[in-house]
This record gives C-alpha cells, structure tokens and sequence, in this order.
C-alpha cells in the first residue's frame, strides 16, 4: 500500500493523533509560557531604585534561572522522560510535564531580552511622567517587549512539537504513537507508511502552530512596533 | 506651608505669588562609591513664571540638578521646596505627576498614538475621556501640529522636530506649574531648532509656566533664558544672574572664559529693535525705505546687524508687523547708542 491510500484509509486515527499532539503541545507551551514570563517580568522590572544590592540579587537569580533552564534543554529528552516516570507515570502528565521543562528556556531568555532592551529614554520618561513601577512594566515594558516575547514562544513551540513524538516511549500522546508502532513492527506491511504519516503529521502541526501565531501576532502586537 | 521666614536668598516667603516656586537649599548629591559631590551645597531659587537656564560643561552637574528636582535622583542632603512645600519626603510619582519633564531624546511610547502620548498623565489621574480628548486637540494645537492629521499618528511617523513638540505637549497635559526640559532642543538641526525655540518663548507667553532648562548651548541659554546660571565642575555655582549680567558682568573667570570671547556681540540679540530710538526714514533724500533692506520690529540687534552685514549696507529699515517702515537703524548711530546704554563692562 502506498502512503496515500494508507492515509486515505487512516485519516481518522491520523487526526485524533494529530489532535492529540498539537494539545499536548499547547498545554505545555501555554504553562512553559506563563512561568518563563512571570519569572520574567519579576527580575525584570525596572529597578530605577538607588538599592544596588537589591539589584545584584535580582540579576543573580535571573542569571541563575538561564543557567538551570538551559541546563535543562540539554538533558536528552529520552533520558528526561524516563527520569520523570516514577513522579507522573506513564501518559499525558510526564509527557506535558517534560514538555514545559523543555520549552522553558527558550522563552525566558527571550523575556528576559525583550524587557531589557526597552530603551532607556522611553523608560527615563515613564519615570519622569510619574508613572510606578508596576505601571511602566505593565504600559511599557511589556508591550514593547512582546514581539520577542512571542517570537520566543514561537520557537519553544517547535521544538516541543519535535519533542512530543519521543514522548510515545512513555506513552505520551500524539503522533509518537504512530511512529513508535511503525518503528517497532518494521518491515511489516504499512510500518514504514506509519512513521512517515507520523512525521508529516508532525510537519502539519508545526505548521498550524504558525499560522495561530501569525495571527496572534498580528491581533496583540501594537500596530505602532510593527515591521 | 505656612513658615514666614525668609529663605537663604532673602526673598520673603510671605506673599504666594511672589514666592519663589522652586527653592534648593543646601542641596548636595554624591554617588554612591564617589567621594567628589556631583552637586555641592547648591542653593538656587527659581522665581514664579520665569526661565531659568543650567548652563556648563559636561560633568558640571546641571542634569543631576534638575533630575533632583523631580527626584529621579534623590538629594543626600538638602531640601527642595515646590511652592513652598518641601518634597523632599513626598511621594516621587505624585510629586512628578505635578511637573512637567521633556529630556532630549523625547522618549515617546512607541506603542502608544501621539493622543495617547499626551494623554497619559491624565489618565493617571482619572480625567475622563471626554475632557482627555479635549485637552490632547488643544495641546495639539499650541504645539503647532493639527489635532485631526497628528492625533492618531504613531511617534515613528513624526520628524524629530515633531517628535519633540509631542514631547512639550505631553509634558504640559495635565497643566503642572513646573517644567524641567533637559537639553530638549539638542538632537535637533539648527534651523528647526530656531523655529523650535521661537515657538517655545511664544507657548511659554500663554502658558507661563515656571521651567528649568538645561543646555551646555550658551548661545541657547541666552535666547531662551530669564536667568542663567552657570555651574562649574564639582556642581557649585558659578554665577546666577541674568543674560546680561551674566554677559556684561562675569563674577569670575570660569564664567568670562566660559561666555568666551564674542560676548559683545551675543548681547545684541538681548537688545529689541522695538526698545530703540529709531531714526526716521528720509524721505526724498536715497536710499529710499523701499530699497532698504528690511528686519521686523519684533526683531533684535542681532538681526540687523546680521541684515546689514549680509546685504553690505550701513542701513536697515526695521518695519513692523504689516510690513510698514517704522524707522531706519544706522550702524554708525547703533555703535553710539550702545555704548550710551552703558552696556560694556
């Protein structure tokens, strides 16, 4: 049977799995997010304080979390899986779970760089206007800071696509499945068909993923930072 | 509020209009891990309405001072008064609430529309939209850019010079009493940045408020200012007078050499043509005023020494708004006249 016809035949395993995938995804990257750029925006604000010890702590632990995280990022993901095992078990827990762990990083350093690069003068003159900290972190920085943000979480979200098809080892869901089945009955009739199914399958997610941000970015973005 | 003593300038606090409504007393900043003050027990008084040029070279401390002023940085000793209140204890983001602060890269919200830009202290303090609306349109228009074209328009479709017009606007949107304007004028080229300083001096005629500039640009501080005073390295005062005192009457070195050679000539631009006795235009005789090149009445010395030079004539007809003659100025009764004026040193 050629793939075609196999997925033709398939089509609606294919896209439960499909389904499956890009939520499993998106619950990670929607939790991954929330905290990247919760720690973010806390070690982030702009201190315009004459406290320099307050301020060095501060950088210590941002500097801190990109070490951890990007420590993280390096643990191959099968290892990470099996590690996570005995707290979650097996299914969809340690698969969200690794997959937040993983697309932690990408979009802290992301945060953490758009905040900073707020330009001084427009920080100077919040200040100067009377606006707190709270408020210029909310009005300023962080709009301004947003399409870095974003972008951040853009890449963080392909690689958590990539990630989630090694996820079936733990039988996580998603279109890992049908790649690990195919992988492990090959050379039985249609296995090959069912890796390549799965890893297009995975393309498409990717795919639809950016066209939700594109449009994301284009809803939230202000329309006067945008290239 | 309520003390009746006199301050160190002795200019009675008693009277609220004729209080000065900034007063530094004492006022000293050091940095932290620096032993040299930035500013060293400086007392200044700023009178009500008027300008007031910080003038002196980099490192003189004339932009620590006036960030003191709003407390972007705090004074470690000394106390500030704002009519009459010290502020020194006050909340920072309600006290700069109250004053008006332009800096020279203007530093407009990108993401926000050039409304929105000038709108945002009265949204902090709870205006509603209505009266917002109203005050962006008329800001709009004393900054000289048409509410309908620049309202909705982002800080990145403006001209530099536009940019910094939106910034005074900004700074004025909640009508504080005081503006602290550092080197607003300095990235802007020459020829906007006269335009610039002529609107300038015609806003401040309407709106009257009582404002600190900063520029290291004397030529600036002379046209612009009420008073200048000039800091000297380490934040002491040098000299706190008017231009022309400050022209005519160095009260040291630092100060002579500062204004430099060329004072003679910078101090025509403090003498208005309409404080002249002109000569009258002969008629019949030549040249005739309609062959005379012509300088406003508004105008100063400068000007038609400028015009005479220019055009290579000893005479100009100074004429006024309708562009009628009121009078010829000659240069060889100019030379006699100021030194009858008694304005050499």
């Amino acid at each position: 049977m050629d793939p075609i016809s196999y997925l033709r035949e398939n089509v609606g395993t294919v896209l439960f799995y499909g389904e499956q995938h890009f939520l499993v995804v998106l619950c990670a990257i929607a939790l991954g997010s929330a905290i990247s750029i919760g720690f973010a925006l806390l070690v982030s604000m702009d201190a315009g304080s004459q406290r320099w010890s307050l301020d060095w702590i501060v950088g210590a632990v941002r500097e801190g979390a990109l070490v951890v995280t990007a420590a993280a990022l390096t643990v191959p993901s099968l290892a990470l899986l099996v590690l996570l095992l005995p707290l979650f078990g097996l299914g969809a827990a340690t698969t969200v779970t690794a997959l937040t762990i993983y697309s932690l990083y990408t979009v802290l350093r992301n945060s953490v760089a758009g905040l900073s690069s707020v330009d001084a003068s427009v920080l100077e003159s919040a200040k100067g206007l009377g606006m707190g900290r709270l408020r210029r972190l909310i009005w300023i920085q962080f709009p301004l800071a947003w399409p870095v943000i974003l972008n951040g979480i853009r890449v963080a979200t392909l690689i958590d696509v990539a990630i989630a098809a090694v996820a079936a080892l733990v039988r996580g869901p998603g279109l890992g499945q049908l790649v690990l089945t195919g992988l492990s009955r090959y050379g039985a009739a249609n296995a090959f068909n069912q890796v390549l199914v799965g890893t297009l399958g995975c393309l498409v997610v990717a795919a639809v993923f950016e066209i939700f941000y594109a449009v994301v970015e284009r809803l939230t973005v202000p329309r006067g930072i945008r290239v | 509020m309520s003390e009746t003593t006199t301050n160190p300038h002795g200019i009675a606090e008693g009277h609220p209009d004729q209080r000065p409504m900034i007063v530094l007393e004492g006022v000293s900043k050091t940095y932290p891990g620096q032993t040299i003050p930035a500013v060293a027990e400086l007392d200044l008084a700023v009178p009500r309405g008027s300008i007031v040029m910080l003038v002196g070279p980099s490192g003189c401390g004339k932009t620590t001072t006036l960030k003191m002023m709003n407390r972007l940085i705090e004074p470690t000793t000394g106390r500030i008064l704002l009519d009459g209140e010290d502020v020194t204890g006050v909340n920072a983001d309600q006290l700069r609430r109250r004053i008006g602060y332009v800096i020279q890269q203007v530093g407009l919200f990108p993401h926000f529309t050039v409304g929105e830009n000038i709108a945002v202290v009265p949204r902090m303090l709870g205006w509603d939209r209505q009266r917002i609306r109203q005050r962006v349109d008329e800001l709009l228009e004393l900054v000289g850019l048409h509410p309908r074209e620049f309202r909705d328009r982002y800080p990145r479709q403006l001209s530099g010079g536009q940019q910094q017009r939106v910034g005074v606007a900004r700074a004025l949107a909640a009508d504080p009493p005081v503006m602290l304007m550092d080197e607003p004028f300095g990235a802007i080229d020459p020829v906007t940045r006269e335009r610039l300083h002529d609107e300038f001096l015609e806003i401040q005629r309407t709106v009257r408020k009582t404002i600190c500039f900063v520029t290291h640009d004397l030529q600036e501080a002379i046209k612009l200012g009420d008073h200048i005073a000039i800091f000297t390295a380490g934040g002491r005062l040098a000299q706190y007078d008017t231009p022309e005192g400050i022209l005519s009457r160095p009260a040291n070195d630092f100060v002579a050499e500062f204004v430099g050679s060329g004072a003679a000539v910078r101090r025509l631009h403090l003498i208005a043509l309409s404080t002249l006795d002109l000569d009258e235009i002969a008629t019949g005789s030549s040249p005739t005023a309609a062959a005379l090149v012509t300088v406003p009445l508004s105008g100063s010395v400068y000007d038609a020494v400028d015009a005479m030079l220019d055009a290579q004539t000893s005479v100009v007809a100074v004429v006024d708004d309708d562009g009628q003659a009121v009078g010829a100025l000659r240069w060889n009764t100019l030379v006699e006249k100021l030194q009858l004026r008694g304005l050499h040193p």
